[in-house]
């Protein structure tokens, strides 16, 4: 009862959430066969139940009862109305936004005015409808027996649909649009509005077909709503299943021999779901050497590899190799032709890795074998087989272990150095590392050290056998060790790049793997032909375990049988594997290549042949490459800085100002992401490259080039920025409150430049006339106005020359023009050194007159005191001393007694006195602060700290 | 045979004195002369090495023994002259490093 109820809560509440799609939905479709998906899933309900079939069960009685219950309105019109309009929860709402709107106007409608709520809500959950559910009954024979049509609901599906339904039939014509008149069983006639449903009704199919040819969705919205539908509608069965298993278990035997029945049908699939719980990918995976998919070289070489560790493991000797006569042929005729190329294949250098001789422990040259290649290849699957296949117990440490560095030495050294001896096999240990390239260094360090570690007594080993020495020598590595990765070239693993055993991985041939694909398929029932498992190998990029795993997806959502266009259209498979920018951008401007027709593929071929199916197939590519990269800046400079040099073949230019509207669109977004935090707008980045795709991609390779334009141009800013701000720190506040950076760059400084270059003559300028000698006075007054001056350069060829400092010169001129017109050499020495000058006449000005107010006071008191006498023997170093020695004076602060007050200064006229007797002030000064002595003390200097050597007269002859 | 009294006060012994020897000279700034001027102090530092601090020049010395004692006398103008021993010197102190400023005023900006 309780379950019944929460049940169709929750399709009410989904009813409510997307009530505002649906109705979309279905104005988008109202040309569709009427009733598909909405009967669907509302078949399932009681309440759903059309009148027909309640006309045909022959309820009358029951009718009339529900007709007593609204006397006002009319019911019978109802059944024909039902007919000509069909999807009725949509309508309904329609409706009432009519009625809202025209209200006034059918102000003799019959039905009862009331909210949209109020015409869904009785459908669903009225309250009448749940009470009125007999208690003894289960709602689980509800379901299944509403094609029966129990006399008990029927009454309870008519209640709704009286409120709901007769909302369009109308007393009187209607004073606009046309009308159905419709006359019923009592002989009653009602008119029915017509034209409203035409005009709300536009055929979406053209509608959609004039706007929609990018197919931005996937799957066209039809085949989304079927699934919807059936999905809804297998929620259903699989509610009602659950509710007769629960049943079962309690009641009835004959209601569960109808159960049986009913869930016949479904049974399967639920078993089938118990069955495959495990992952068909450990099911199918490969169990012997022979099974393994991945290539075979790559298997044969890890074998050999392992086999070398025979000798130091199991004491075997190692057999000398009898290799086949055809093989060894082979390798001869291919060494022959390489002698001649005189390089090895890599292939050869692994053969030759193999053969190698071993080393003094008896163990191969290299300790680890380091196994890379994408996800997906088997190469976990390989290292196990192989370990097992020759004789291994195999310990795995694996990236969801703890991986710091004194548990990665604990483990390794366990796994290397112990044995298991409780058991029945006891067999030596076979380390395998799996995903190493996410281990830390440290890690890798130890693991480093491991294989490195010699033996401090290795002198009176040499002879030992193996087991002796396995017991003497517990540090040395006497264990195979395999590595396993995705990217060789993480910076961890470089340093053991270069002591491991490099295999990698070569993609699994299609071909293989479409067989195993096959007899997967086959033993678990499933149809597929070949076709459709390659196409499924070449979505996953040949990924075994995403193909196995997609499979089983499939499989366990009822799909039967397997067809081109299922595997086409889920995104399944897909991984979520980064690509490098480069192949991001390539992806971007090129066309994918035609695939090529396979035999007997017309069902095939379908997907590359139709036009527009194969733009959006490239859109959904581009945008789930795009998405999965994620460098969105980065992937959008290089967009910007190659685009351009694609093929473009419209001579108008309407790609390229296309292309450039869509980085204005996409840079709007970024800042509108990055200002606002309104990270949801990020989703609608992938479009970029998705549109620049549909613009420009050729089906040539395109040469791209990494983006540096941004920085270039970030590092050109900067540097004019600096020039700019250097030159506006130091111009005198006066002229700095009319300028700004911008308007210095833009307005002041091309003509500014100009103006400090004018015609002068090179001579000296104490030949110059009054008016040359006022022009350079002005020139130099401005550059020193504006903070600039000339400064000498050496040029990278050895010349000398004066450059602007700071260079603004830079900023103002553009690439291509003429540079302006410069002075020379000489009159821009003259103006520097002039500049230099006047810029320290200026400094020594300002400061006579800010210490000029301090003299005069001064003064005055001497004037006061003495008559002028020397002042002319002031000369100008002198005059200066004085000034700085009374600045320090006057400058000191006065001094203060314990409690505060100021202690008046007792020498200090006589400091003044002193230092107008002229007799180096300074010194006089000094000499009577100390001791107040007459007396001084002249020291001699008469010893010499000299070395002293001794010269012989025989060294000088 | 000349007899040359050397006798001490009575009473007590001689005085000791000290030689000071300077590597330089002792100047009179006001070319007044040295006479009656104060020519400076004369310290010891804890450890015992003399200070000298004249005008603006400090000296650090050390103190030495003289190999041949020295002796100061005051002549008696009496017949038979005789002399008497005022005082004795046995040390010296040496200053012979380079002496060192005192900058007593140091102006707090220039």
């Amino acid at each position: 009862m309780d379950e019944y109820d929460e049940m169709y809560g929750i399709e009410d509440d989904f009813e409510q959430q997307f009530a505002d799609e649906l109705e979309v939905m279905a104005e988008m479709d109202r040309e569709h066969p009427p009733g598909v998906k909405v009967s669907e899933f509302r078949s399932k309900k009681p309440i759903s139940q059309t009148f027909e079939e309640a006309i045909v069960s022959g309820d009358v009685p029951l009718r009339k009862s529900v007709n007593n219950q609204h006397p006002e309105s009319i019911s019978p019109p109802v059944c024909e109305e039902e007919e000509s309009l069909t999807p009725k929860p949509k309508k309904r709402r329609q409706d009432v936004v009519k009625k809202l709107q025209f209200g006034v106007e059918n102000c003799d409608d019959i039905t009862p005015p009331s909210s949209p709520e109020v015409y869904d809500r009785p459908a669903r959950d009225g309250p009448g409808f749940s009470l009125s559910l007999s208690p003894d009954r289960s709602a689980a024979t509800k379901i299944t027996t509403n094609v029966l049509d129990i006399s008990g609901l029927t009454a309870l599906q008519k209640s709704p649909k009286q409120v709901t339904t007769a909302r369009h039939a109308q007393k009187r014509p209607p004073a606009i649009g046309d009308y159905i008149t419709v006359t019923d069983s009592m002989g009653n006639r009602v008119y029915l509005n017509k034209k409203e449903d035409k005009e709300k009704a536009p055929d979406p199919r053209a509608f959609r077909n004039s706007l929609n040819g990018l197919g931005l969705l996937a799957v066209p919205i039809e085949v989304l709503k079927e699934q919807i539908a059936e999905r809804r509608h297998r929620q259903v069965l699989e509610e009602s299943q659950r509710l007769t298993e629960l049943m079962n278990s309690g009641i009835s035997p004959e209601l569960l021999a109808e159960e049986q029945k009913d869930s016949g049908v479904d049974g399967d699939s639920g078993e089938d779901e118990g069955l495959s719980s495990r992952l068909w990918v450990d099911q199918f995976s490969p169990q012997h050497y022979t099974d393994l998919l991945s290539d075979d070289f790559t298997n044969r070489c890890l074998l050999k590899w392992l086999k070398l560790w025979d000798t130091v493991v199991f004491g075997r000797e190692r057999k000398p190799r009898s290799t086949p006569a055809d093989v060894r042929s082979n390798f001869t005729n291919a060494q022959n032709q390489n002698q001649s190329q005189r390089f090895k294949t890599k292939s050869q250098m692994t053969e030759e890795i193999l053969e190698a001789e071993l080393d003094q422990y008896k163990r191969p040259k290299f300790k680890v074998a380091l196994l890379s290649g994408p996800p997906g290849l088997g190469k976990t699957t390989l290292a196990h087989i192989i370990a097992k296949h020759a004789g291994y117990n195999v310990v795995e440490i694996n990236a969801s272990d703890d991986r710091s560095a004194e548990l990665f030495q604990k483990r390794i050294d366990t796994a290397t150095q112990m044995k298991s001896v409780l058991g029945a096999n006891e067999k030596p240990n076979c380390l395998i590392i799996d995903e190493i390239d996410g281990a830390p260094a440290a890690a890798i360090n130890i693991l480093l050290a491991t294989l490195n570690r010699k033996d401090s007594r290795e002198g009176e080993e040499s002879g030992g056998n193996a087991l002796k020495k396995r017991k003497k020598k517990q540090s040395v590595l006497l264990r195979p060790i395999i590595c396993i990765c995705n990217d060789l070239y993480v910076p961890a693993l470089r340093p053991l790049r270069q002591q491991a055993f490099l295999l990698t991985f070569p993609q699994t041939l299609p071909s293989r793997l479409a067989q195993r694909l096959a007899e997967i398929t086959r033993r678990h029932g499933m149809k597929a032909d070949t076709g459709t498992l390659m196409a499924l190998c070449e979505k996953t990029d040949n990924d075994i375990r995403a193909c196995i795993n997609t499979l089983q997806f499939l499989h366990s959502r009822g799909q039967k049988h397997l067809d081109q266009r299922s595997v086409n259209s889920i995104s399944v498979g897909l991984k979520d594997q980064n690509k490098g920018l480069f192949s991001v951008w390539q992806e971007i401007f090129q066309l994918p290549r035609l695939k090529r027709k396979r035999i007997g593929g017309d069902s095939f071929g379908g997907f590359d042949e139709a036009g527009p199916k194969d733009g959006t197939q490239r859109l959904q590519h581009i945008l789930h490459l795009v998405s999965s990269n994620g460098e969105h800046e980065k992937l959008t400079q290089g967009l910007y800085d190659n685009f351009l040099s694609m093929k473009l073949k419209d001579p108008g230019m309407l790609g390229v100002c296309a292309g450039l509207d869509w980085m204005c669109f996409s840079d709007l977004l970024n800042e509108c992401v990055l200002h606002g935090q309104n990270y949801s707008l990020m989703r609608y980045f992938p479009f970029l490259p998705a549109a620049f795709h549909h613009l420009y991609a050729a089906n040539s390779v395109p040469r791209i080039n990494y983006p540096h334009s941004n920085y270039e141009a970030f590092t050109k800013t900067q540097h004019t920025k600096n020039a700019l701000l250097a030159m506006l720190n130091d111009i005198p506040p006066a002229v700095q409150s009319r300028i700004s950076i911008s308007c210095l760059c833009l307005d002041i400084l091309s003509l500014l430049l100009d103006l400090i270059s004018p015609k002068l003559r090179p001579v000296n300028p104490q030949l110059y006339s009054t008016r040359e000698k006022q022009q350079l006075y002005d020139l130099i007054d401005t550059m020193i106005n504006y903070n600039l001056t000339y400064r000498q350069d050496r040029t990278p060829e050895g010349q000398y020359t004066y450059v602007l400092e700071p260079n603004v010169e830079d900023v103002v001129h553009f690439p291509g023009l003429p540079p302006r017109r410069q002075l020379t050499y000489q009159v821009k020495q003259l103006i520097a050194r002039e500049t230099e000058l006047e810029r320290m006449r200026r400094v020594e000005r300002a400061q006579q007159k800010r210490n000029s107010q301090k003299t005069e006071t001064v003064k005055k008191d001497q004037e006061g005191k003495k008559t002028e006498v020397k002042k002319q023997t002031n000369r100008n170093h002198q005059q200066r001393l004085e000034n700085i020695v009374k600045q320090t004076v006057v400058e000191s602060r006065p001094e203060l007694d314990f409690f505060g007050r100021a202690i008046v200064p007792k020498e200090k006229p006589a400091v003044t006195t002193t230092s107008e007797d002229g007799k180096g002030g300074g010194v006089v000064h000094i000499g009577k602060a100390v001791g107040n002595s007459d007396v001084w003390f002249r020291f001699n200097e008469g010893v010499s700290n000299a070395v002293r050597r001794n010269v012989y007269i025989r060294e000088l002859l | 045979m000349v007899q040359i009294v050397i006798s001490s006060k009575a009473g007590e012994g001689p005085a000791e004195w000290l030689l000071v020897e300077l590597q330089g000279e002792v100047v009179s700034r006001q070319n007044t002369g040295l006479a009656g001027n104060l020519m400076g102090d004369l310290h010891y530092t804890k450890e015992g090495v003399p200070v000298l601090i004249v005008g603006h020049h400090i000296l650090y010395g050390k103190q030495v023994k003289l190999e041949k004692p020295f002796e100061t006398m005051e002549t008696n103008q009496e017949n038979p002259t005789s002399y008497t021993v005022s005082a004795l010197i046995k040390k010296k102190l040496i200053f012979k490093t380079r002496p060192k400023p005192i900058i007593t005023n140091v102006p707090k900006k220039v």
